[in-house]
Parts: C-alpha cells; sequence; structure tokens
C-alpha cells in the first residue's frame, strides 16, 4: 500500500512536469538572456539555453543605473499598495452589505458587477481621461490610484461577497446581542474569520494593479511619475532597436516583489478562494 | 456571562445624539446603501459615465479633436463591409474559444495534480502562479524574444530535439502558426488563475462524497465524472466567464507579437480598434469595433449567472 | 468604517491634489514660466540628453522652465489622443511625418516660427514641407529627419565581386548570389512601417502610387503595381526567406547585426548600433544609394516636427523655446551632431552638414537624385491616406502575393480596400 502511494505521487510529479516547464520556461529564457552579454545575445549561432561566454550584471546595471527603473518601480508600489487598500476597504463593506444586509437591489448589484468588466480599458480610457482631468489628477500617479479601482472593487466584492456568505451569522448576531453594533460586530468579529478571503483579494488586486498599463501610460507623464511597465516599455525600446537585454532585466526585476508577496500568502491565497469562489 | 442585560437597557436612558446616530448605523436599510456607496459612486463616475461616452463615440462620427456628431448605427453597420473586421471577427471567437477551452481542460488537469499530496507543494504551486503575475507588457516581450525568427529558442529546441526541421516552423509569420503562437501565450499567462481557482473549488469538495462513491465501487474516472464536475460547476462558470470576457478584450499579447498580421489573421477586438482608432484618428469607429460584441457578453453574462444562480 | 473609507478616498485626492500644486509652478508668481514639451524616446539617446541640456540653457537665458517628457513612439497616438480629449496637457509635442494632419484642428498656427527658419537655412525639404504644412498652413516646425537607405555587407559584395545595386533590378541580381551565400536579403512584409518604407520607394521607382495628387482618386490597379508584385514575388523567392513574414521593425536591424542578411533597406540605424555595441559586423556594414527604376529614385523619410497644441496656456515661451531651439544655429547644429548622423537637418542650406562627414559610411545618406516622400506620396497625407498606411494594405497585398495569391487578385483586393476608405 505504501509504495502504492509514493509510486502514484512520483506520477502526479512527473505529469506536473510539463506544466511546469511550459510556466517556468519563459522566466528562464528571460532571466538567461538578462545575464548574456550583448556578444553572445546578437550571436545567432549560440546555443539559446546557456550561457557559455560568461555572464554579465552590464544590463542590470544600465537598467538600474542609466534609468530611472528605482523612481518607476518606487511609483509602481505606491500606486500599486494603494489601489489596492482603496480597493479592498471599498470592496469589503460593499461585500459585506450584500452578503448580509437586505435592502433594496441587492440582486441586480451583485450581477451589475460583472458589467463594469464587460467594458475594456482599451476603449474606456479615452473618455476616462475627461473624468481623470476633471478631478484634477491629470498627468499624476494619484490619477491611477483613483482609477485602478474601478476594475479591481468589482472582483474584490464579489470574491469578499462569497467569502463572509460562509462567515456563520450567529456569530455576529451574537456579538450584537451582547451589544457590540454592526459596524463594531464586522470590525471585531467578521473581519478577522474572513482574513484569508481579504488576503486573496488583496494579492489579486494586487497583480492587476502591477500588471496594468494602458491608463498607466495615459494618466502619467513625467519620468518621475511613471510607472515600471511603461518606463521599461518607454525607454528600452526606441524606434527600431529593442534593447533586449536591459528589457529582460527589466521583466526579472518587474516581477520580484509579487513574486516574494505570492510565495509568502500563497496559502491565503488559495483558501481565501476556496470559500469565496465557490459559494 | 452578562448576556442580555447590557442591550436591554432603554435607549432613552442613554440617549445622546451620537448614540442615536450610532443607533443609525445599526439599521439594515441604512446601512445597507451606505456601505455600497462609495462602491456606487466609483462605479458611477469612472465606469458608467465614460462607458456612456464611448458608447456616444460608437453612435457617431467622432474623430480626435474633430467636433462630433450622432450618426446612428452607421458604424456598427459599415464595420461589417470590412474585410478586416469580417476577418477579425471571425479571430476574436477562434481565439478565444480555443484559449478557453485549452485553459479549462489544462486547468482541470493541473488543479487536480496540485490537490494531491505532493513534495515541495509551495514551490510548485509558487511556479505555476508565476505567469500570471509577470506584468504582461514584460512577459509579452520575454514571448517575442522567444519566437524571434532569427533566435528563436523554440524552434531551436525543437530542431536539437529532432521535432522539427530547420529552419523550423515561422511562428509569427504564417496564418495558422501565428494565432497558435498567439493562442499559447494566452494560454500561459491565463492557465494559473484557471488551476488556482478550479483548485480553491476541488480542496472544498467533502472528503466523504468521494468515500462514499468509492465505496459504491465508482472508480478514479467515474468518480471525477460523478463527483468532481458536478460540484465544480459554479467554480468553473465563474471561471470560464472571467476569462472569456478577458480573453475577448484581450490587446497586448497580439499587439506586441504580431501587430495583427500576417494578413491581419491574428487581429482582436482591441488590436483593430486601436489602429483605426487611436492612430487613424477615427475613434468614433474604433469605439464601435471595441463594443461590438457588448450586447452578446452582457447576455453571457446574465445567463451564466442565473445559471450559477439556480445552482446554490 | 465607512467614514475611515470615505475619508482616505477623499484624503488620497486631496493629497493628489496638493502634491500637484506643489510641485507645478504657479504661473503668476513673479516671473517664473513653465512649458512642457513631449517627445518621442529618440533612437539616438544622447540626442534626448542633449535636448536636456539645451533646456537647461534656455531657462539660465530666459528663465522659463522647460519640462521635457518622453515616450515611445508606439505609445504617441494613445497619448496624443487623450491630451486632445481633456484638452489639457503639454505645450509642445513632436509631431511624427504626417501626424500634422492628423491633429490639425488642434495644432497652432506656426507659420511665422517656419518663415524666420527659412530665412536662415534655406526652404524646407519637400518631405517635410508635405507633411508639416497642412492645405497651407503650417501646423508644426520641422525640426529634423531620418531617411532610409540602403545598408548592405560590403565584405560579402567583394567577396563574392557583386555591383552595388543601382536599380531595383539589380538587387535581385545580387540577392540571388546572396542567398545562396546564406546571407539573404531581409526586407519585411508584414504588418509594420518598415514594409511599407521599401514597398513604397519600388513603387514609386516604376512610376506607381496608391493614391493621385488630388487626394481621391486611387491609382494602385495599375502596370506599374503588377510590375512591383512580380518583382515581390521573385525577390521573396529567390533572395529572401520566408522569415520576413514575421518580421518586425526591429528584425531587418537585428538581421544584419548578427551577420545573416546580407543586404537590409533601413535607416542608419543599424549600423551605429552595431558600432555601439561592438559587434563583429560594425565593420562590414555600409550604406549606398537607393535603387532606381525607371522613373527615378524615391526613398522614405521620417520627417519630425514640434507642433504646439492650440489648448496651450503659454504659447508665447513655446514658440520662445522653439525660436532658441531650432532657430539659434550654433544650438541647432549642436543638436544635430549629437544624433550621430541619424537625425538629420531639413533645411535645404544645411543638407551638407559637417555631422555627415564624421564616419565614411554616412556618405550615401548625401546622395545625388534620390526624392524623398513619405508614405502615401503623391497623395497629401489626409485622414483616409493615413488609414490606407495604417491598414497595411500595401503590405498585406505583397504577402498575399508571395504566398501564393496571383499578381492580379491580390491588387484587385488592394484596390478594392483602398477604394473603401477612400469612400467612407
Amino acid at each position: 500500500m505504501g509504495s502504492r502511494k509514493i509510486r502514484s505521487k512520483i506520477l502526479s510529479h512527473l505529469l506536473l512536469l510539463p506544466f511546469l516547464l511550459f510556466a517556468v520556461f519563459p522566466f528562464y529564457h528571460m532571466t538567461l538572456t538578462s545575464l548574456k552579454q550583448d556578444r553572445e545575445l546578437y550571436d545567432r549561432h549560440a546555443v539559446p539555453l546557456l550561457i557559455t561566454q560568461g555572464p554579465t550584471l552590464e544590463h542590470y546595471q544600465k537598467l538600474l543605473w542609466d534609468t530611472p527603473f528605482l523612481t518607476w518601480t518606487k511609483n509602481s508600489l505606491l500606486v500599486t499598495f494603494l489601489a489596492t487598500a482603496v480597493s479592498l476597504v471599498i470592496g469589503t463593506i460593499a461585500a459585506y452589505a450584500l452578503a448580509r444586509l437586505k435592502f433594496f437591489a441587492v440582486a441586480s448589484f451583485g450581477t451589475g458587477i460583472f458589467v463594469t468588466y464587460l467594458v475594456p480599458t482599451s476603449l474606456l480610457f479615452l473618455p476616462l481621461a475627461q473624468v481623470v482631468n476633471w478631478l484634477g489628477l491629470g498627468d499624476s500617479k494619484w490619477a491611477l490610484v483613483v482609477t485602478y479601482p474601478t476594475f479591481l472593487v468589482p472582483f474584490c466584492t464579489w470574491l469578499l461577497m462569497g467569502y463572509f456568505r460562509t462567515v456563520p451569522k450567529e456569530v455576529e448576531e451574537c456579538a450584537m446581542v451582547d451589544g457590540a453594533t454592526r459596524v463594531q460586530a464586522l470590525l471585531r468579529i467578521v473581519l478577522p474569520i474572513a482574513v484569508p478571503g481579504l488576503v486573496c483579494a488583496a494579492l489579486f488586486a494586487f497583480t492587476l494593479s502591477w500588471n496594468e498599463f494602458i491608463y498607466a501610460l495615459t494618466f502619467t507623464s513625467t519620468s518621475d511619475q511613471i510607472t515600471a511597465s511603461v518606463g521599461i516599455t518607454s525607454e528600452l525600446i526606441r524606434g527600431d532597436i529593442y534593447f533586449w537585454g536591459p528589457l529582460m532585466a527589466g521583466a526579472v526585476l518587474g516581477s520580484v516583489p509579487i513574486v516574494i508577496l505570492y510565495v509568502f500568502f500563497l496559502d491565503y491565497y488559495v483558501s481565501g478562494l476556496t470559500a469565496g469562489a465557490v459559494k | 456571562m452578562a448576556i442580555g442585560n447590557v442591550g436591554v437597557v432603554p435607549a432613552a436612558s442613554r440617549a445622546s445624539l451620537r448614540d442615536r446616530m450610532w443607533g443609525l448605523f445599526d439599521r439594515e436599510r441604512f446601512l445597507g446603501p451606505l456601505f455600497v456607496t462609495p462602491a456606487l459612486i466609483l462605479i458611477t463616475l469612472l465606469v458608467a459615465y465614460p462607458f456612456c461616452m464611448a458608447l456616444y463615440f460608437s453612435l457617431s462620427n467622432a474623430f480626435i479633436g474633430r467636433p462630433s456628431h450622432l450618426v446612428g448605427l452607421r458604424n456598427f453597420v459599415n464595420l461589417w463591409d470590412s474585410d478586416a473586421f469580417r476577418q477579425t471577427f471571425q479571430n476574436a471567437f477562434v481565439f478565444t474559444g480555443a484559449a478557453v477551452a485549452i485553459k479549462l481542460v489544462c486547468g482541470i488537469s493541473l488543479a487536480l495534480l496540485l490537490n494531491q499530496q505532493l513534495w515541495f507543494k509551495r514551490l510548485i504551486r509558487g511556479a505555476v502562479l508565476l505567469p500570471w503575475v509577470i506584468p504582461t507588457a514584460l512577459s509579452t516581450l520575454g514571448w517575442t524574444w522567444m519566437f524571434n525568427s532569427l533566435y528563436s529558442v523554440v524552434n531551436w529546441t525543437g530542431i536539437a530535439l529532432g521535432v522539427m526541421d530547420p529552419p523550423g516552423p515561422n511562428w509569427l509569420g504564417q496564418k495558422y502558426y501565428a494565432m497558435t503562437a498567439v493562442v499559447a501565450v494566452n494560454v500561459w499567462r491565463g492557465l494559473p488563475f484557471f488551476a488556482i481557482t478550479i483548485l480553491a473549488g476541488l480542496v472544498s469538495i467533502p472528503k466523504e462524497l468521494y468515500e462514499a462513491a468509492e465505496a459504491d465501487g465508482a472508480g478514479p474516472v467515474a468518480r471525477f465524472w460523478y463527483v468532481t464536475l458536478p460540484l465544480l460547476r459554479p467554480v468553473l462558470a465563474i471561471v470560464m466567464l472571467f476569462s472569456t470576457i478577458f480573453t475577448f478584450s484581450d490587446f497586448n499579447i497580439v499587439y506586441v507579437l504580431t501587430h495583427g498580421g500576417p494578413i491581419n489573421s491574428t487581429h482582436l477586438f482591441a488590436t483593430l480598434s486601436r489602429q483605426i482608432g487611436l492612430e487613424s484618428g477615427r475613434i468614433g469607429e474604433g469605439a464601435a469595433i471595441s463594443l461590438y460584441l457588448f450586447p452578446v457578453l452582457a447576455f453571457v453574462v446574465y445567463a451564466q449567472l442565473k445559471f450559477v444562480r439556480k445552482e446554490v | 468604517m465607512r467614514h475611515v473609507s470615505r475619508r482616505q478616498f477623499l484624503a488620497s485626492s486631496a493629497t493628489g491634489l496638493a502634491g500637484i500644486l506643489a510641485t507645478k509652478t504657479p504661473p503668476a508668481l513673479g516671473q517664473q514660466r513653465e512649458i512642457s514639451y513631449l517627445c518621442w524616446n529618440n533612437f539616438a539617446p544622447l540626442m534626448d540628453k542633449k535636448l536636456a541640456e539645451i533646456a537647461v540653457r534656455f531657462t539660465k537665458d530666459t528663465g522659463i522652465k522647460v519640462r521635457i517628457d518622453h515616450i515611445n513612439a508606439e505609445q504617441q497616438p494613445a497619448k496624443y489622443a487623450s491630451e486632445v480629449q481633456t484638452q489639457a496637457g503639454h505645450d509642445l509635442v513632436e509631431m511624427r511625418m504626417h501626424f500634422p494632419w492628423l491633429y490639425e484642428p488642434q495644432l497652432l498656427d506656426v507659420g511665422d516660427l517656419v518663415a524666420d527658419l527659412e530665412k536662415k537655412y534655406g526652404k524646407v525639404i519637400s518631405s517635410a514641407e508635405e507633411t508639416a504644412r497642412v492645405k497651407g498652413t503650417w501646423r508644426a516646425v520641422p525640426q529634423y529627419h531620418a531617411m532610409f537607405v540602403a545598408t548592405y555587407r560590403e565584405d560579402l559584395f567583394k567577396k563574392a565581386g557583386l555591383k552595388i545595386p543601382d536599380t531595383w533590378e539589380d538587387l535581385y541580381v545580387a540577392g540571388k548570389e546572396l542567398k545562396k551565400m546564406g546571407n539573404p536579403v531581409g526586407i519585411p512584409i508584414n504588418q509594420n512601417l518598415d514594409s511599407i518604407s521599401t514597398a513604397g520607394p519600388v513603387l514609386w521607382s516604376l512610376g506607381g502610387m496608391e493614391v493621385d495628387k488630388d487626394g481621391k482618386t486611387v491609382r494602385i490597379n495599375s502596370p506599374a503595381t503588377e510590375q512591383m508584385v512580380e518583382w515581390y514575388k521573385k525577390l521573396y523567392r529567390d533572395c529572401m526567406e520566408a522569415e520576413v513574414l514575421s518580421w518586425t521593425n526591429a528584425s531587418n536591424n537585428e538581421s544584419i547585426q548578427q551577420g545573416k542578411a546580407g543586404w537590409i533597406h533601413n535607416p542608419i540605424s543599424a549600423y551605429i548600433i552595431a558600432k555601439q555595441k561592438k559587434l563583429p559586423t560594425a565593420d562590414t556594414i555600409n550604406h549606398h544609394r537607393t535603387p532606381g527604376g525607371p522613373n527615378g529614385r524615391h526613398e522614405t523619410d521620417v520627417p519630425r516636427h514640434i507642433g504646439i497644441w492650440k489648448f496651450s496656456k503659454n504659447v508665447e515661451p513655446a514658440k520662445e523655446f522653439i525660436r532658441y531651439h531650432l532657430g539659434r544655429p550654433e544650438i541647432y547644429n549642436e543638436y544635430i551632431t549629437s544624433a550621430d548622423a541619424f537625425n538629420l537637418p531639413v533645411f535645404e542650406k544645411l543638407q551638407e552638414h559637417p555631422v555627415l562627414k564624421t564616419d565614411a559610411k554616412y556618405a550615401a545618406l548625401k546622395a545625388e537624385g534620390v526624392q524623398y516622400h513619405c508614405y502615401g506620396w503623391p497623395a497629401p497625407p489626409s485622414d483616409k491616406v493615413q488609414l490606407i498606411t495604417n491598414s497595411f494594405i500595401l503590405p498585406i497585398m505583397l504577402a498575399k502575393a508571395v504566398t501564393g495569391t496571383s499578381t492580379k487578385e491580390a491588387v484587385a483586393w488592394a484596390d478594392k480596400e483602398m477604394k473603401k476608405i477612400m469612400a467612407g
């Protein structure tokens, strides 16, 4: 019996291998490219899977010292954290209301959430630019903090709605009988239980914000305001020249913050989806 | 355990304005709308209003920087005459259909595998999530480099393994290969979302059901078909819904890899809209292209949600 | 809870507003004026550095602060569209090629500035005038241009004893040998601008055109076009490899830089980067005069201009900047020189610029008898003509032809598509 278990375990791992290769190989290639010398990079007879002429950190150096990459990353982090925080707050209270409280239009609001995703950002950005400008936020990263929640809040709300529904009503009712207000019950009882859901929503929001491109391009111009992806593609693709080395270095460094986050919070992410997604 | 006492104290004896205000917050009818208001303001100001403007664009002859007036459904009708648009229409369905189908099948398989007792569980799950996590603008550049006709690592590997004849397929230069390439990149990027979400759904299926099925003599395939799949349906529906919407409106992959080519064979609504709208100034037509599928998608969303609601 | 969230929301926008007000110099405070300039990330980074330097000197000399922002050329349409839509953004903006026609109602009439420059430097060259002067009014000030030129592997030609192509037919002859040597010709046939940049000159040299001078009549269905298609077919078959169907704007550069292509058609960026990166091919790359045909020698040009948005609130300071930056010969010269001959002056009297002598390989840029045009010539680059360009009808027609469609069918398809666009 033990050996059958081991065999099926090994089988599972073997079957996982193609998926893992598929997922990870591009990163391997990008990292490799970022460490190759230009000579080898532009040598069409070189083996693409290995570094044979010695690695180099010059692309990273070019990226970090010759471009405002650190400023861009700082902007990305700032915008992403703030947008995530704002979306979480708005999403949490909206989700609580939709999951727990009875008032008119609950059902239609729930459905309405999805409709906001049907309008692609590549279309919305132009009229949205007018609204942003009217708010006085044109051309700054605060515009992003205000506009990112538009595509973060719906999913967060939906996810947390599902999560709150799994928190037994009795727990809150107990607290309210004890004299707590609804708000206090929310803060002190429900939220602590819902932490996995919150973490999951936060991670999802963080990823989408970090990834976002078109709003970042439209609403920021100055090089000290732009975010990482915009900066990297802008600075390292000039006319018909792609600076592949630093570009890939940028891609690698641009993923680092998120990868770190996910490694730490992965279990929360999965368990957060568990309750939220199923209901 | 003084449970009931505190709350039973008559309100009148503690009636201060502040308390009455806080009392308000206990009324569901007040609290509910209040809690929903920030989200509502956000969506109204920053989504609904721009959407209405975008709708106006599509129904007008809007051109960058020039006055416009309504022309009704003319844009939508004229688009159908365009070779490029008809091709785009077809491409969008092929792209989305293929990508979502592959992601579904692979996602379920991957989720099933990840649900096993694994060594290095965290590491493996992390590795699987990587494509989802990296900024799309940059990962697509990575793929462009991988498909580069001169240095293509894909072809090099294929030739080295003997499965391709040199110089290997012209990935981004031939009609069907190009579509395959962009679908592959979309699957690469979207698979983690499917896998992890379905995994979450799998985890919540009670083990007793499997044990009961096994006791009834069901083999692994039957267990999957009669226990797993039905219970996964709500999750699958939601995941497919999100994925279909995001895949239909995909922009970056096609734009960076093929610019819509070769011979318009990979153009999607978003990329064609950009070509005609932003680059050539005709934002009316561009908006019409982007919104062409809106009624269909809206209906699909509505139908799916009704279906999911019924199940739960 | 709700209070906190609302407050948080308002606070972040309030801080944002405060932040903006703090960074933007209040206009009425003393004489501190500020203008902003949005331009592309120049292929020659040193030119961007020089621009920043010039801006600093300008501020010292006039007290007007200049903020310069850069974006990728591909990101320009989205950014410009949003600035036009919101009627807010930068004051000065870079207008590439035919953009002045696209954004015409939003651009200020800068005829006075151009008149000044023409007095100093001579007339503006034709390709720049065709694109910056919209229906008689100058909507942008031409500043420089980068033209396409034939780039080839000198060593390979010498080794095989090949004659340097003087006509496109010569190219075919040489190309056959090059392909046999494993160094095929590299002309992209894909949905990008480089593809149009070669198709245009070939078509023009045969006397053909897409749309006529009147800007209305589609003339693609002609014997000249059929000749061009036939030429491309045989070139693709005998001198190139299938990969050109997947090429991007960068691919031909990369191909010649790492030793594969024997002949490409590109601005001198390929050579400059090879030099900068000290690639082994740098020494072997050289340029020659654009090949010609029965109807003369025609070449694609990429002029760039500076425009001023009508909604700008700093028109006078912006004009002053242009007068300083382009109008002062020593500054303009410095600016051009910093580009290592990639961007050259657009005025008649400055065509023999010293920067061309800094490297013997730039000689071909000063070639005799070559006429420079932008996409869509001879039709004025109206919106419809630009749409024809942006829809890549010419390269798609060629891609169809070289992959099996008959010449007649391919040309008929292009004709139909162009007529559709011109009609509505």
